[in-house]
């Protein structure tokens, strides 16, 4: 009996414990991102998963490594790949319908050359259904010739991926630089950096 | 002029001013209970509609005067439609009494607290008529909820003001205020400090404010007693709730914190200045515990804040009686 009212007593305490935490959040500077000011830096959006895109080729970056094999057509539970084979093993059209997609991946792992990965477009905006319809191959293209204006990754990553495409080491395609790269590159609502 | 008619233009002129003071504290009190959930969730809150989001609240309530006035099917007409007005209207009257100053009060009542506990009372009523009237079992378990609760939390209460009322010798609220000092030592916190608290936790309840906020709790209720109501119904319910909030707050300056008087001047300011930081506190524990669970609510009523406050009172008397 004493022990219980003892015990309630004590509980008061952790009300005051909560009290200073609260109260220690309250006067902490804000954690969150104020968009059209402000945008998170793109070291953050590194690890960002957005639409998929193609990889840049080996050799040449505008070739696509896909061989049209079908394993991300398959794969899609969404169904909204679709992948036409040309007189090569090399795709003549390469559709990405991003208003099906649920971005789980499983293109991405079931690809057996690796010629799928996923973009870093975090500001991706359309005013219609159409428009998410992507063409990857023309998207694959474009982002290989903005890489060929800015040779050198930390040239082309001039928005601020610097320190990204630095630590990924010198060696020119490094996907994940190249992602960066590319996705900064992409005509995008972006907004001023502040 | 006779002095009757003197009294009746001084109440309608205070009626007036305290409506302004009801919709202006709504204003303020929807603004910093937003901000500082935001603060404290490590968010701006409200931030785009004016400078800092200071207009936000203004466009809330622009938008509830112009929402349609809906009406379920099977509501008890007269009811459903009087609960809100009956929700509106005894708060102003409630505000009659406070002494915001040395000669700013509406209505010179002795027994004001009286005037105000009583019809305090008459609030639970148009929440049980709106759970009532609305034809929704939510309104009507959260009806239920507000009465039980309401009813035990205004006990405590009652008693842990009635030992300030044994130390001053006075139901007057201006009374009570003159007996006061000017500085935080000379306060009545520091003679009744248990009464100060039961008061602080029963006022939570009693305004059904979070965690004690079981008659509207979103995750169960939806809404509570006012699921049903839409626009400028729901809008009186909710000048009514933040005005509750600063009556009460303002009693707590009365009798515990010296109401009007402070350091270097008394006036308003000081009773203005102390009711708003109870209330910044009890927005402060409102985003910072949960919800208690309504065995819990009653327990701590009546296992604790009563006995308590019975001791207080007791002992209270007692000290009295040998000083005096």
């Amino acid at each position: 009996m004493l022990k219980a009212i003892w015990d309630n007593i004590k509980g008061l305490y952790s009300l005051v414990v909560g009290l200073s935490i609260t109260g220690r959040y309250l006067l902490s500077p804000v954690e969150t991102i104020h968009y059209p000011r402000q945008v998170v830096d793109d070291e953050i959006l590194a690890s960002f998963r957005g639409p998929i895109q193609l990889t840049l080729g080996k050799k040449d970056p505008a070739q696509t490594r896909c061989v049209s094999c079908q394993m991300c057509v398959k794969a899609c539970p969404g169904h909204c790949l679709k992948v036409t084979k040309g007189e090569a093993k090399a795709p003549v059209a390469w559709t990405y319908d991003f208003s099906y997609c649920c971005l789980c991946g499983a293109c991405v792992e079931s690809c057996p050359t690796g010629a799928l990965e996923f973009s870093h477009k975090v500001y991706l905006v359309t005013v219609s259904r159409e428009e998410l319809i992507f063409d990857l191959l023309a998207d694959l293209k474009k982002r290989a010739a903005t890489r060929a204006e800015a040779p050198t990754p930390t040239g082309s990553a001039a928005t601020g991926s610097a320190s990204i495409a630095a630590s990924a080491g010198s060696a020119a395609p490094a996907p994940p630089a190249a992602g960066t790269a590319a996705a900064a590159a992409q005509p995008s609502p972006k907004p001023a950096q502040a | 002029m006779d002095l009757s008619l003197a009294i009746f233009v001084q109440i309608i002129v205070a009626a007036l001013l305290v409506i302004g003071l009801m919709v202006g504290n709504a204003v303020v009190m929807v603004y910093m209970e937003r901000k500082v959930a935001g603060f404290i969730q490590r968010r701006p809150g409200p931030y785009e509609v004016g400078p800092w989001g200071t207009l936000q609240a203004l466009c809330d309530s622009m938008k509830l005067l112009a929402k349609q006035l809906y009406r379920p099917g099977n509501v008890d007409i007269i009811l459903y439609y009087l609960a809100p007005i009956l929700a509106f209207f005894p708060v102003l009257l409630l505000f009659l009494p406070i002494p915001f100053g040395p000669y700013l009060t509406a209505l010179n009542v002795n027994e004001g607290i009286i005037l105000i506990l009583a019809f305090a009372g008459l609030g639970v009523l148009s929440n049980l008529l709106a759970g009532w009237s609305s034809n929704n079992k939510y309104s009507l378990l959260g009806a239920a909820r507000a009465v039980s609760q309401t009813v035990a939390y205004e006990i405590p209460m009652i008693l842990a003001l009635l030992a300030v009322v044994f130390q001053c010798g006075s139901m007057d609220l201006k009374n009570v205020t003159e007996q006061q000092g000017a500085w935080p030592w000379e306060w009545n916190v520091l003679t009744q400090p248990l009464a100060f608290f039961i008061y602080v936790v029963s006022l939570v309840g009693e305004t059904n404010r979070a965690p004690f906020d079981l008659p509207e709790a979103e995750s169960e209720l939806a809404a509570g007693f006012h699921t049903e109501y839409s626009g400028m119904g729901f809008a009186l319910f909710f000048l009514s709730e933040y005005a509750n909030m600063l009556l009460v707050s303002l009693v707590a300056a009365v009798f515990f914190l010296g109401g009007y008087k402070g350091p270097v001047a008394d006036g308003f300011w000081w009773i203005f200045i102390k009711a708003y930081a109870i209330m910044f506190f009890l927005v402060w524990i409102r985003w910072t515990f949960p919800r208690v669970r309504f065995d819990q609510l009653l327990n701590i009523n009546w296992k604790w804040l009563l006995p308590l406050s019975l001791l207080n009172l007791w002992l209270t008397a007692i000290i009295v009686k040998l000083l005096i």
